[in-house]
């Protein structure tokens, strides 16, 4: 909270509580006008939050009456193997995309940075993936990595190589996912930097130069460390997004047959852990297991936020 | 749900825009919100003043291919001196969609579908629809088909669905490449080749032998859906407990991963479409429904396929019901539209538009049924598919049956990328036996 603003806050709360009413009806344009944000946040956010922390601790199938269960759901949690699995796909698949993902953008941003002509298109090219609807891309995704007759494995074969099962095995679904989610937040986190890249002053690139610094060196010893408050936010970002991945796996593993569907594709390779609570929770009619999981990726998150917190801390202090 | 844990995360980086552009999404669910509130008033109170008194508002709600269209729209004229029906194709995850209408307990429809896969779900909550008994279904079942009614039962007998149609299975085959690998290809004499599962693998191989780059197996999900519709308890007892460890099950495990030990399976999971056209997939088992899916799917393949007997028996795989929520007012009107919809004559009608095949026996004797089918080389496959209706095994599926059977299905595709099956059977019981354990089954 900026000064400016606490001083305000300290001034309101030494008025009387009439005044403040007074004050707080005289608003009433500006906080109807705030309104439908907390109204909605209210309803489809804070709501359904509060209901599935209560419905964790109860059986309920959807239809018949919610049962008390105590903390059975959890102790299920903790067995099930299956979940287990949903979170090192998830993990793998988060690494897969982050690493390559952000170095991308860095590479990407220094060149944007470089360019003097067009830059304002190669921007709006470079965030257009950002805001395309994911179903979009995932059924583009599925099709140009179909074994058999994809552009991608037909191509391969094309150049005399092997086609790869990019829909049915274990290391190439996962490859799948992590490249469709690369490809949609490359851009974005390249504009990000190149702002960042903007905001760094020209004289330190200038000390540098008469100091006898190469390109790379001057990248590597002056932009990279500039960027360090840029690349935390991307990577905290990207950690919480990655390990909440749901559309890619669902749309590209989806299948008009009635049969076992929202499973994450061949041997469940591509089972993520939102996936998972998803299936259990709507396809299973299981709502209370459901919200166990939920809050179970929700507690990996946080944790995961939480290293990212403390690497942080360290590094200021 | 879709994308919005990602891209508003991803938007949340400036928080300017994000409140922007939540505000500007809020103004537009307003004003969505209002939208949706009138147009309720406007129908109701045109319904009130302009229709003439004793006509009453009801509505119907399917999915697409669900019904017959052209009986649809015929209902709402055929009704129209007492009833102003309003009937709507529901689109997306249906089941969903009446869960939540049906928790919610306000905006039912007066008569809705429910999938046949969905039953034993409602069927939980029977206290939410009518007994259909109590309407008179009893006199009409007793000519229908005895297995598919009690389907649409609870266990104390109260009939929640009324039957639109079935899905008795067969085996789709590919005649031309059965002729070409010197086989015989005529239904009949198929039929008779394959009585039992070693027959029909000891044909399989002959025929991948001959022409290797055909299969007579698309994915091992296919065989094992057949295999355990001829088993006599699947997963889940009528008494609530896990069988899914029983000897019959692993007979029909061990039958259906034989396909792939005997390398005879095509692993067409995400490739069906492409396979059928190709003609990797020789032959495939599927309902009576699946002859659109396959029509859809393979169009270049016309006037080749055949359909001939499962081996073994035959099994049903699916078929809808209308069943009336408990809040319909007038549950007797709502049955009349009912009957009419799925007479004889009208269930033939939904054949003809959309393979909806008629659960009402009585319709098979229509011309649309009896006639030849171009898709198939012109056979009459009610002859296949009619038998197959009436010698459907009754078989118990607990509302839990599609969650502690989904681990098996997972374990199938590890077995068609290489693991070895009997692994492969001792983990799906565990994972089916911790989804039981969740799903209250002891």
């Amino acid at each position: 909270m900026s000064p400016a603003s606490s001083k305000l806050l300290r001034r309101a709360r030494a008025e009387r509580p009439g005044a403040r009413r007074g004050a707080v009806l005289r608003a009433w344009p500006q906080y109807l006008a705030v309104s439908p944000f907390y109204l909605l946040f209210a309803v489809f956010g804070l709501l359904p939050v509060l209901f599935s922390a209560w419905l964790a601790f109860h059986f309920w199938n959807g239809l018949t009456p919610v049962t008390p269960a105590g903390l059975q759901q959890f102790k299920f949690l903790a067995d099930d193997l299956v979940f287990r699995r949903a979170v090192v796909n998830t993990l793998i698949i988060w690494v897969l995309a982050t690493v390559p993902m952000l170095l991308i953008s860095l590479g990407l941003a220094a060149a944007l940075n470089a360019v003097r002509r067009f830059r304002l298109f190669y921007q709006i090219v470079l965030f257009l993936p950002s805001v395309t609807s994911i179903v979009a891309i995932a059924i583009f995704f599925k099709a140009a990595f179909n074994d058999q007759i994809g552009l991608v494995n037909v191509t391969l074969r094309a150049i005399g190589l092997h086609g790869i099962g990019w829909m049915t095995e274990y290391w190439p679904i996962k490859i799948l996912i992590a490249a469709l989610m690369t490809w949609q937040w490359v851009g974005y986190n390249a504009i990000i930097y190149f702002a960042g890249m903007q905001a760094i002053p020209s004289d330190i690139y200038e000390a540098a130069k008469i100091d006898g610094a190469g390109a790379f060196r001057t990248f590597w010893s002056v932009t990279v460390p500039m960027l360090r408050p840029v690349l935390i936010f991307t990577v905290v970002i990207s950690t919480i997004t990655g390990l909440q991945s749901f559309t890619e796996p669902q749309v590209i593993f989806s299948s008009n047959a009635a049969i076992n569907p929202n499973s994450g594709g061949p041997g469940q390779a591509g089972l993520t852990m939102v996936l998972y609570f998803y299936q259990q929770a709507f396809t299973n009619n299981n709502f209370g297991y459901g919200a166990a999981i939920a809050y179970g990726v929700f507690a990996i998150v946080a944790l995961f936020a939480l290293i990212n917190w403390r690497i942080v801390a360290r590094r200021e202090s | 749900m879709r994308g919005s844990p990602v891209s508003l995360a991803k938007k949340g980086v400036t928080m300017q825009v994000s409140r922007r552009d939540v505000l500007r999404g809020g103004g537009l669910a307003a004003l969505l919100g209002l939208g949706v509130m009138t147009l309720p008033g406007c129908s109701s109170s045109s319904g009130g003043s302009g229709a003439a008194p004793g006509i009453q508002d009801m509505s119907l709600w399917y999915w697409e291919g669900g019904l017959s269209e052209t009986v649809v729209k015929s209902a709402v004229p055929q009704f129209a001196s007492s009833v102003k029906l309003t009937a709507t194709k529901v689109g997306g995850d249906f089941k969903q969609k009446l869960q939540t209408t049906l928790a919610a307990g306000a905006g039912l429809p007066s008569i809705t579908g429910v999938k046949g896969e969905d039953m034993p779900y409602f069927r939980s909550a029977a206290a939410k629809f009518v007994d259909l008994n109590t309407l008179g279904a009893a006199d009409i079942a007793k000519t229908g088909l005895a297995w598919k009614w009690k389907e649409g039962q609870d266990l104390t007998g109260k009939q929640l669905g009324y039957p639109i149609d079935i899905g008795p299975t067969a085996m789709f085959y590919r005649s031309d490449i059965f002729e070409k690998a010197g086989l015989a290809s005529d239904p009949t004499a198929v039929s008779e080749a394959v009585k039992t599962w070693d027959d029909y693998y000891a044909l399989g191989t002959e025929l991948h032998g001959k022409v290797p780059k055909s299969y007579p197996i698309d994915q091992l999900s296919t065989i094992w859906n057949i295999a355990i519709g001829q088993t006599s308890g699947r997963f889940v007892s009528q008494d609530n407990k896990f069988i899914g460890d029983s000897d019959e099950l692993h007979q029909a495990w061990l039958i259906t991963t034989k396909a792939q030990t005997l390398g005879l399976n095509a692993k067409s999971g995400q490739t069906r479409s492409n396979d059928e056209q190709s003609g990797k997939i020789a032959a495939t088992f599927g309902a009576a429904w699946a002859a659109l899916d396959l029509q859809s799917e393979a169009p270049k393949t016309a006037g080749k396929w055949r359909v001939a007997s499962n081996p073994v028996k035959p099994t049903n795989y699916g078929g809808s019901f209308l069943t009336i929520p408990a809040a319909t007012k007038d549950p007797q009107a709502a049955f009349d539209i009912i009957k009419w919809i799925l007479s004889a004559d009208n269930e033939a009608k939904g054949f003809e538009d959309a393979k909806i095949f008629p659960a009402d026996p009585a319709a098979w004797v229509l011309p649309e049924l009896t006639g030849g089918s171009e898709f198939f080389g012109g056979q009459k496959t009610i002859e296949i598919f009619g038998p197959a209706g009436q010698l459907v095994p009754s078989q118990y599926v607990a509302p839990s049956d599609g969650a502690v059977g989904s681990p098996y299905n997972d374990e199938l595709t590890k077995v068609e990328n290489g693991k070895d099956p009997e692994k492969a059977w001792t983990d799906a019981v565990a994972a089916a036996k911790q989804v039981a354990a969740r799903q209250g089954v002891a």
